[in-house]
């Protein structure tokens, strides 16, 4: 993998366990995911069951035999020949907590995720209803790209009761959630009528001309974000806020074309509309990189399918080299720059809900702070609220390491709904526990759960660092 | 009158093959047996099933009967047969003249062939290494000796034969100079194991005796009179904990020590070693074997430098030449198999002798002996056993539909099913729930209580019918569970006793594979089964009671007894 050789960061760990090893490298015969021989990763198995007790899954549903079942044994049984796969893999969540919880490092949720591709694929018939529903629940980005084409029309018709009882009736689409709403400008309109990536260089130029005296490692400081689907059509102003943010800093913001980060599909075993997704992110990401860009995300599921997702199901040029440059929004600025100095010399008025919470002493904006499974699979679970804690005028209280429930698509489909609310019943009675009337998190899913278990506005930390560190733009 | 037409000595799969053979011709059997069955090289082998490819140059008479065996036991044994095929695999730098031969000769012994590129040969095993230069397809297969043994006893037991395990025969009764049958020491009863029941001894009569011993023959010769020169080789196997490869690889080359991968379940076995030894049952099972095995066949199958193995286990091979031959190396010592006629040999009437041979061919060794028996007897019936299936090979074509039916997942459904054959509706339905007991092998209450129905306490028996505990935790996480089914037919000592048996017998093949996972494995069983069923406790302070009202009412403080505690 040639392209891992340009990169020139040699502290960064991860490019190694990316690179793979060329050893015995299976040849490839099969060329689809699907059929990769996972087999050897049992061996790392000693079925001392930690996956099954931090599997959120498990916890309240009886009839799921959970991760180690699901992953290691699954695969270990298997003979060249067998190609059935158990159907309970339609019931992982896929929030990767088990991958955290390994204490002997078996690739669990890259099994879990070739098994439940080769059920969709083999096994799952494809004009069920189950089948439709969850290829429409996976391919939300394109739905949402016709959807916010006429914002308000689509905003109209998704509230309305009536769409929301047939969507239970026909698809199966829980009908006790409200659809989220579409922005009526996406990020990437806001992005373009701003002036694209030129005018980001611009801004960058005067912020670091503006703080000459403030440390610069590189002339040339860029990155390319992902945005992802969520902050392009429902939530831009986490996007611009992520944009302002690095222009702050100094850095050069480019926004590549890109499509799904296939988080959503590879939970629903939909690995072919992965794969092409991937191939074209993985592929604009590799040019980034080429042009001196780091790659950074606001959502943590779609860093997380960037770092380990795709270097574990594909094998594009590029793939490896994309891993080990991908890094969440925050963590790539306290990794390069003094964030945590910045926010200690700056302060926030916020007044989110304009309540003032009794018993509050300087009438901080407290925030109810949930971490993303996906965040903790990254390592970065207290970063939220260790920023805060330098921030004056604001502070996040974390409410406890559950599972939010909603796991992206799987607490929209109506047979999972009930053991969605369950699992996230913790986090909400934690909130709602919290002095706080404000959730914060950087997943858009999560987000839904909190607000929907508990009514409050809930917000993304990059909001919060904007607020902090950024002063106004006029557009 | 005799108690028995014939008693069989040996219940491996030649023992098992004849007690089969005879029973089913009528003839009145009892078979006994040390240990329980495959106790010797039948439970110590690899598990391959020749397609006669490893003899095609060497012994043409040898490949021929592997082949036409081979194509039986398909049939009559399917639920214990895999059929993975086969790769004599040439890598770089490896005789081309050889790879000729072997084709050849393969070729002529009717061995069905075909000849695949480096490519073709990844492509069917994708771990192979890179430096394949071609390869040899054989019909080779993977064949479980356990259960094929097992069928083999129930078919006999079916057919009105009696079978005895843990019952070790003590001495040979003579009448002058014929042989009247044998007199036994059991474990526990007569009849199937019962842990803590006394054992008694029994004489039991018969016309004729047959030897199936093994590497045993020549000390039960010994009591009889006679001198039976079995020459006892070791041969070393290494288990991983998954399978790299699916069909069996064999290195093309001429002989040698390390040359073959078989899949064998859910795992891979790797072998073998070749070294003469003294004694079958005491002889040292040496570190440079395993080493050996590893290094050797990581050059085939380079990922198997990482694998993770579970065990390493030794067979002895009961290898026999007859007098005068002499041969030096044990591995140039002929593989065919003697019928021994004592009364022409030794002027001993009434005691056959079965010696050499192997695995695949166990029951055409099985029909010559039963052959010549029923000549001595008079007794004309046809040998049946190539054409009648064994229980579990009954009817197998619509299992496949079963597996939604017992309510199993799908891979414990499947690997039930595959494991039981025919019998898997009889004995997978069940009234009451069903759990796994075994995750490691998908093994199921209802399987674990059949095989116990079959064999009483002996939890090792139970293992073999059924692979419960043979997989990565090598019991850690299952012994207890199968010997809590055996209350409360049997009682809490008895089950206990049979665990520990279980247990050990568990942990001295993990012995020789003791780093990496396997080590961490090992650990995490100990810890469990120290802090939740107090089993390091120092066996010298068992005396077999607890006093469970100590854990309610706290440690004691009388004085006078810590005093006396501390005078012992």
């Amino acid at each position: 993998m040639s392209e891992t050789e340009d990169v020139n960061d040699p502290g960064d760990v991860r490019e190694e366990e990316t690179v793979e090893s060329d050893e015995f490298e299976p040849v490839q015969v099969f060329g689809d995911s699907e059929s990769m021989d996972l087999r050897p990763g049992s061996d790392d198995c000693y079925k001392c069951s930690t996956c099954d007790t931090n599997c959120p899954v498990a916890e309240v549903d009886d009839e799921f035999p959970g991760p180690k079942f699901q992953g290691p044994e699954q695969w270990r049984l298997k003979r060249k020949d067998d190609r059935e796969v158990d159907d309970s893999i339609t019931s992982c969540s896929n929030c990767m907590r088990c991958d955290s919880a390994c204490p002997s490092d078996v690739p669990l949720s890259q099994m879990h995720n070739t098994a439940r591709g080769e059920f969709v694929s083999e096994q799952m018939e494809k004009l069920s209803r189950e089948y439709v529903r969850n290829r429409i629940l996976a391919n939300y980005g394109t739905l949402a790209r016709l959807g916010s084409k006429v914002p308000r029309l689509t905003n109209f018709v998704m509230g309305n009761s009536l769409v929301q009882t047939l969507n239970e009736k026909l698809l199966g689409i829980t009908s006790e959630r409200e659809f989220p709403e579409f922005a009526e400008e996406t990020f990437r309109e806001w992005w373009e009528k701003r002036g694209g990536t030129a005018a980001s260089k611009e801004r960058a130029q005067e912020a670091r001309a503006q703080r000459g005296g403030a440390k610069i490692e590189r002339d040339e400081k860029r990155v390319a974000y992902f945005h992802g689907c969520y902050s392009n059509y429902n939530t831009p102003a986490v996007g611009k806020a992520t944009v302002r943010v690095f222009e702050r800093f100094g850095y050069e913001v480019l926004v590549p074309p890109q499509q799904c980060s296939g988080t959503p599909m590879f939970a629903n075993g939909m690995l072919e509309d992965a794969r092409r997704s991937a191939e074209t992110n993985v592929r604009e990401l590799a040019a980034a990189i080429e042009d001196g860009a780091d790659v950074i995300a606001s959502c943590t599921s779609c860093s997380m399918a960037l770092r380990q997702e795709y270097p574990e199901l594909f094998d594009f040029e590029g793939t490896a080299s994309v891993a080990a440059r991908t890094y969440e929004a925050a963590e790539y600025l306290r990794l390069h720059e003094d964030l945590d100095g910045a926010l200690a010399d700056a302060e926030v008025d916020l007044d989110p809900v304009g309540t003032e919470v009794e018993g509050e002493e300087d009438g901080d904006a407290e925030f109810a702070y949930h971490a993303p499974c996906h965040a903790r699979n990254q390592g970065i679970a207290g970063q939220a609220v260790e920023l805060l804690d330098h921030l004056d005028g604001a502070s996040a209280e974390d409410v406890g390491p559950s599972c939010s429930g909603i796991s992206g698509t799987y607490g929209w489909k109506a047979e999972k709904y009930d053991a969605s609310m369950e699992i996230g019943a913790e986090m909400i009675e934690h909130m709602e526990e919290a002095d706080a009337e404000t959730g914060l998190t950087e997943c858009p899913t999560c987000a839904m759960q909190m607000e929907h278990g508990t009514g409050y506005d809930v917000r993304h930390p990059m909001e919060v660092l904007e607020d902090a560190l950024v002063d106004g733009e006029s557009a | 009158m005799t108690d028995t037409e014939v008693v069989v000595v040996g219940g491996g799969s030649t023992g098992c093959g004849v007690a089969r053979d005879l029973a089913m011709r009528g003839v009145d059997v009892t078979l006994v047996e040390q240990g329980n069955l495959t106790h010797g090289t039948t439970g110590r082998m690899h598990g391959l099933l020749h397609s006669g490819g490893r003899y095609a140059v060497s012994d043409q008479s040898s490949a021929q009967e592997c082949i036409a065996e081979n194509r039986v036991l398909r049939d009559i044994a399917d639920h214990c047969v895999e059929m993975t095929g086969g790769q004599f695999v040439q890598l770089e730098g490896d005789p081309d003249e050889y790879f000729e031969e072997k084709l050849a000769g393969c070729r002529e012994c009717g061995i069905p062939v075909e000849v695949l590129s480096g490519q073709q040969a990844r492509e069917e095993e994708p771990y192979l290494t890179k430096s394949v230069k071609r390869a040899i397809r054989v019909p080779d297969g993977a064949v479980d000796p356990f259960r094929l043994c097992v069928a083999n006893a129930a078919s006999a037991e079916e057919h009105g034969a009696r079978i005895e395990t843990h019952a070790e025969v003590v001495a040979v009764l003579k009448n002058g100079t014929q042989v009247t049958g044998v007199e036994v020491r059991h474990d526990s009863g007569p009849g199937k194991r019962e842990h803590r029941r006394a054992g008694e001894r029994e004489t039991i009569t018969a016309d004729h005796v047959v030897n199936a011993a093994g590497a045993w023959a020549g000390q039960l010769g010994e009591m009889a009179g006679a001198d039976v020169a079995v020459r006892p080789s070791k041969g070393a196997m290494v288990v991983t904990n998954c399978r790299q490869v699916d069909t069996v690889i064999n290195r093309c080359r001429p002989k040698g020590d390390a040359d073959i991968v078989v899949p064998h379940e859910a795992t891979a076995i790797l072998g073998t070693t070749d070294v003469e030894v003294d004694d079958p049952e005491d002889y040292p099972e040496e570190q440079w074997e395993v080493d050996l095995l590893i290094d050797e066949l990581s050059k085939l199958v380079p990922i198997l430098g990482e694998a993770r193995t579970v065990r390493s286990f030794w067979g002895v091979r009961p290898l026999y030449e007859p007098p005068g031959a002499a041969t030096e190396d044990p591995t140039d010592i002929t593989r065919d198999y003697f019928l021994l006629d004592h009364a022409d040999r030794d002027d001993l009437a009434g005691l056959t002798t079965i010696v050499g041979g192997k695995f695949t061919t166990y029951r055409l060794m099985a029909e010559s002996v039963a052959d010549h028996v029923c000549g001595k007897l008079g007794v004309s019936a046809d040998c049946k056993t190539a054409d009648v299936p064994l229980p579990g090979s009954e009817d197998f074509s619509v299992l496949r539909e079963y597996m939604d039916e017992f309510g199993l997942r799908s891979p414990v459904g499947r690997r039930s099913v595959q494991r039981l054959g025919s019998r898997a509706d009889e004995v997978l339905t069940t009234d009451g729930p069903n759990p796994v007991l075994c995750d490691c092998e998908a093994v199921t209450r209802a399987e674990v209580r059949d095989a116990i129905e079959g064999s009483g306490t002996d939890l090792n028996a139970v293992r073999i019918r059924t692979r419960a505990s043979m997989g990565n935790c090598q019991g850690g996480f299952c012994c207890h569970r199968m010997a809590a089914e055996l209350h409360p037919e049997y009682d809490e000592s008895q089950s206990r006793e049979a665990l520990d048996e279980l247990f050990q017998e568990r942990w001295k093949g993990q012995r020789h594979a003791l780093w990496g996972e396997q080590l961490s494995q090992a650990a995490l069983n100990y810890a469990l089964h120290a802090t939740t069923m107090n089993r390091d406790r120092d066996p010298a302070e068992g005396d077999g009671t607890l006093d469970f009202g100590r854990f309610d009412s706290g440690a004691p403080n009388r004085p006078e007894e810590t005093e006396a505690r501390d005078g012992d």
